[in-house]
């Protein structure tokens, strides 16, 4: 694995890790058992919910694991994302379509549905998140 | 302890023909300003405006809540029709509440499609008014996403409406405002968000018509946030440049609901856009 991939696993356990001390944004995705594709850079990450938990993060390459939807991003737009107040364009997975440097795919209807779970998991990625 | 000066009251008008039960907030004294909430929302938005007493020493502020949004209910008959707002319904609604209130030339402040529609008064009924206060307000904006999607039965359309517009918001934004303004349209009656983005996303009968807007009889100011991606600071001066004589202000730290969502870096804003208005 190359060394930005082992960067971005270490960052996505590090979420995971904040995800299981959020009993109310646990509740909140007691619905979704989804896996949900993060591409960054090319690398990617297979995230596995199960009623709202992330119980694994399986790193890609992979032709063969199913998803519901995905997101395609660069490192360098996430690690702005993921700063405590990101300049306009980087402070939403939304907005950093509409400058695009993020590409949604697969049933974005899915995600929409459950679009306040998601943002908030990857919120927990962001400096200074409680 | 502390009890607001906020007072709220019921105005029943008829609108397009149809009786409508409005509720209507209001504080301060002097020059009227009448102030309009986003799609999806209520006169909550303006919470903190009609609380500040420098402001409403001099200004009297009014807000009220569309029919079927806030505390306003939908029409007699509504549970038989498919709500769609129109921009001949949402003119007829201000210029009703207007004239229920008695309102001598207010100067009207409107925020997002409340700063559509205050552009379409401008253009259709300028005489009516004190100035405009065009507030995250474009002549267009389609639809990035599918309206349809924010009302469904098998989803939450509210809390699927607040995910979609937190994009919008500022991170500079004190978090509990953030909620705040979410829980607003978390708690949109079904269908509403929806209704309100159709006129919102549908009708480009702006485009091409603005310089019918006549500023030197009412002033036009527009107030844009950076981080609004609904409408960009880039569509807000897009606008202000087909209407001769506009003027525009840009705040760096705010989203699309800057009154709600960070009230104390909107707020010199909003009072410089009264400055702006003529007094008598």
């Amino acid at each position: 694995m190359r060394h930005g991939a082992r960067k971005m696993l270490e960052k996505l356990q590090d979420v995971q890790m904040r995800l299981q001390d959020k009993p109310q944004l646990l509740r909140r995705g007691r619905l979704i058992s989804d896996t949900v594709l993060l591409r960054v850079d090319g690398d990617e990450f297979y995230l596995h919910f199960d009623k709202g938990a992330l119980a694994t993060i399986t790193p890609g390459p992979s032709k063969k694991i199913p998803y519901q939807f995905g997101l395609s991003t660069d490192a360098e737009a996430l690690a702005a994302f993921w700063t405590p107040t990101p300049p306009p364009g980087f402070h939403d997975i939304f907005a950093m379509a509409k400058i695009g440097r993020l590409e949604f795919s697969g049933d974005i209807l899915r995600l929409v549905k459950n679009l306040m779970f998601f943002k908030e998991v990857l919120l927990l990625g962001r400096e200074g998140a409680a | 302890m502390s009890i607001e000066p906020i007072t709220g009251r019921y105005l029943n008008v008829q609108v397009a023909g149809r009786a409508q039960r409005i509720y209507v907030e209001e504080a301060g004294q002097g020059c009227p300003v009448l102030c309009l909430h986003t799609a999806g929302s209520d006169t909550r938005q303006w919470r903190h405006i009609l609380n500040d007493a420098e402001i409403t020493k001099t200004n009297r502020i009014i807000t009220f809540d569309m029919p079927w949004h806030g505390k306003s209910l939908p029409p007699e008959g509504f549970h038989d029709e498919e709500y769609l707002l129109t921009t001949e319904t949402y003119m007829a609604t201000v210029l009703a509440v207007i004239d229920g209130l008695g309102l001598d030339r207010p100067v009207l402040a409107g925020v997002s499609m409340g700063g559509r529609i205050a552009l379409q008064l401008a253009r259709h009924h300028g005489d009516r008014f004190a100035g405009f206060l065009a507030i995250e307000a474009s002549d267009f904006q389609p639809a990035w996403y599918d309206i349809d999607w924010f009302h469904r039965p098998d989803a939450h359309g509210g809390e699927m409406g607040a995910a979609l517009v937190s994009t919008n918001i500022s991170p500079h934004a004190p978090l509990a405002e953030r909620w705040n303004t979410l829980w607003m349209f978390m708690s949109s009656g079904p269908g509403v968000f929806r209704g309100d983005l159709s006129f919102y996303t549908r009708d480009d009968s702006l485009v091409g018509n603005l310089g019918d807007i006549d500023t030197a009889k009412t002033p036009v100011h527009f107030i844009v946030g950076a981080y609004d991606f609904t409408c960009t600071p880039d569509d807000a001066r897009r606008t202000a440049d087909a209407i001769p004589g506009a003027t525009l202000a840009v705040m760096d730290e705010v989203g699309h609901f800057p009154m709600s969502e960070h009230p104390a870096a909107f707020r010199s804003f909003f009072v410089d856009g009264l400055a702006r208005m003529p007094s008598d």
